[in-house]
């Protein structure tokens, strides 16, 4: 029998001050697979627990499975380095990511769970005059559509971030920023735990160390997931494998336009509080850098995907150096400290930078993928839409722009700019 | 140090080859630009020698251990 973990509050701590050993309850208890679901989601992430949970919550759809090749929280959702923003040009994406930020910031209310939603802000860091007209824009965008952008010169820049100040000589000048107050970051780890016992608490199964091998399908349908653990009925599937899409596209015979590519990220040693905001530092054909401070006090780093497809999660040596070298050329005060850890994670990388949402190949398979390197802000907003997608069988207007058949039409919603490739040449 | 550059797409079969060399084939130049069929265990690639002799390489790498299986100079007959 599950015995819903505890509802968190004052009460509940002094109730457990009071009470002997065994009060607080796991966060989620085994589950047992059944033979059947109504929903089957693939990949126990972020964006599959949200998904799953907006499912129960907003569909009132009871029977859910999530089913997990390793653990809750092993991938992507465990490895990025926690910055939350909307600060995107496009609207189909700032309006999306913004929908993200907004329950981002009642998301530790709504799941009864610290998710340490911190609005430090981002600072994207500006390094020439020629910057600013590019900035600038983008402020503009967002702020006409709602959205909080200010563009600050030097000056106001060096007051919000005392770590700046000192003038040296540095490779490329720092000039001014582009800078969203209410982004910031989010406890990572808490989000997947968070979604993960809401959903638990809603009647989701959570399986782990089971692996969906196939498919069985009648038709133009699909009636069961083949697991490591047996075959699973399933009344729809949604594929939120972010990392790993394009096999699961090998899977159903579906070629995507999806490349699998290693994204870096790295901790140093911690230090006492010197970094209250989100430093985004992006010399364009030299390197780049994302610098934040983890409560711990360790630095977290992360840059550009190392830039070819690779599946092996180790990172390679040039963008390691390229990160660490940004990050000292903006912070040269960290120059004496040592990296403490260093991983990589793998990221599913659309031909036009932005995700995909949307029915593949049968009328109840979905895919919840392609987030590139933007996947961890966009949980909630994810999670919402692409529950409602399956529950009703059309995309809220909000993820209409994510259907797969864009690339086929024009449609493409090129972000970064790079034309149809998914990595800067 | 090599310059990265666009792989090979593997449509279809998945054997690394490149299909639909047609331009006025709207279905295979849509496929040749935007699809891959994603392998763990095989990636065929083009690579340029950007910090050398900027040739540019085929090479046939198995992406989750890094293995390279073969480089050759693309344009030489397979």
């Amino acid at each position: 029998m599950k015995r819903a973990s505890r509802h968190y509050s004052a009460w509940s701590l002094l109730r457990a001050r009071l009470s002997g050993a065994g009060f607080w309850r796991p966060l989620w208890t085994g589950h047992h697979l059944q033979q059947a679901y109504d929903v089957v989601v693939v990949g126990a992430g972020g964006h599959g627990l949200a998904t799953a949970y907006h499912l129960a919550k907003d569909h009132g759809i009871k029977r859910v499975a999530v089913l997990e090749k390793r653990l809750v929280g092993y991938g992507n959702v465990g490895r990025n380095t926690t910055i939350v923003r909307s600060n995107y040009l496009l609207p189909e994406n700032h309006y999306f990511y913004e929908d993200a930020l907004r329950r981002y910031e009642g998301l530790g209310r709504e799941l009864n769970y610290n998710i340490m939603y911190s609005p430090r802000g981002v600072v994207d860091i500006a390094l020439s005059d020629d910057d600013f007209p590019v900035l600038a824009r983008r402020g503009n965008a967002l702020r006409l559509a709602g959205i909080d952008a200010e563009l600050m010169d030097r000056a106001a820049l060096e007051k919000f971030v005392p770590a700046l100040a000192p003038r040296r000589r540095r490779r490329f000048p720092i000039v001014g920023a582009l800078v969203q107050h209410r982004g910031g970051t989010v406890r990572h780890d808490a989000v997947a735990w968070g979604y993960a016992r809401a959903a638990t608490a809603l009647g989701v199964d959570i399986i782990e160390d089971c692996e969906v091998m196939g498919l069985h399908t009648t038709g133009n349908s699909a009636t069961a997931v083949q697991t490591s653990q047996g075959e699973v009925q399933a009344g729809a599937i949604v594929f939120a494998t972010a990392g790993h899409t394009g096999l699961i596209g090998k899977m159903l015979g579906v070629p995507l336009p999806i490349e699998t590519h290693l994204l870096q990220a790295m901790v140093t040693e911690p230090v006492k509080p010197l970094l209250d905001t989100v430093l985004v530092y992006v010399a364009p054909g030299h390197a780049e850098s994302y610098i934040s401070q983890s409560d711990r006090g360790g630095m977290v780093l992360g840059g550009h995907i190392d830039g070819f497809p690779s599946y092996t999660r180790e990172g390679a040596w040039h963008r390691l150096e390229d990160v660490v070298q940004a990050t000292v050329e903006v912070l040269p005060q960290l120059g004496q400290l040592r990296l403490l850890r260093h991983w990589a994670g793998t990221n599913d990388m659309t031909m036009d930078g932005s995700p995909i949402i949307d029915r593949v190949k049968y009328d109840n398979v979905f895919l919840n993928a392609g987030w590139c390197y933007g996947g961890f802000k966009a949980i909630p907003a994810s999670g919402a839409a692409c529950a409602s997608l399956v529950a009703k069988g059309t995309p809220p207007d909000l993820i209409r722009a994510y259907r797969l058949s864009r690339f086929a039409s024009g449609h493409l919603l090129d972000e970064p700019g790079y034309g149809p490739y998914p990595v800067k040449l | 140090m090599f310059r990265k550059t666009v792989p090979n797409v593997v449509s279809g079969s998945g054997t690394g080859a490149t299909t639909g060399t047609d331009i006025a084939d709207g279905a295979s130049a849509y496929a040749r630009v935007y699809l891959r069929v994603d392998s763990a265990e095989r990636s065929v690639e083009e690579w340029q020698h950007v910090a050398g002799c900027r040739a540019w390489l085929l090479v046939d790498r198995n992406p989750s251990t890094g293995l390279v299986r073969s480089v050759a100079l693309v344009g030489d007959a397979p």
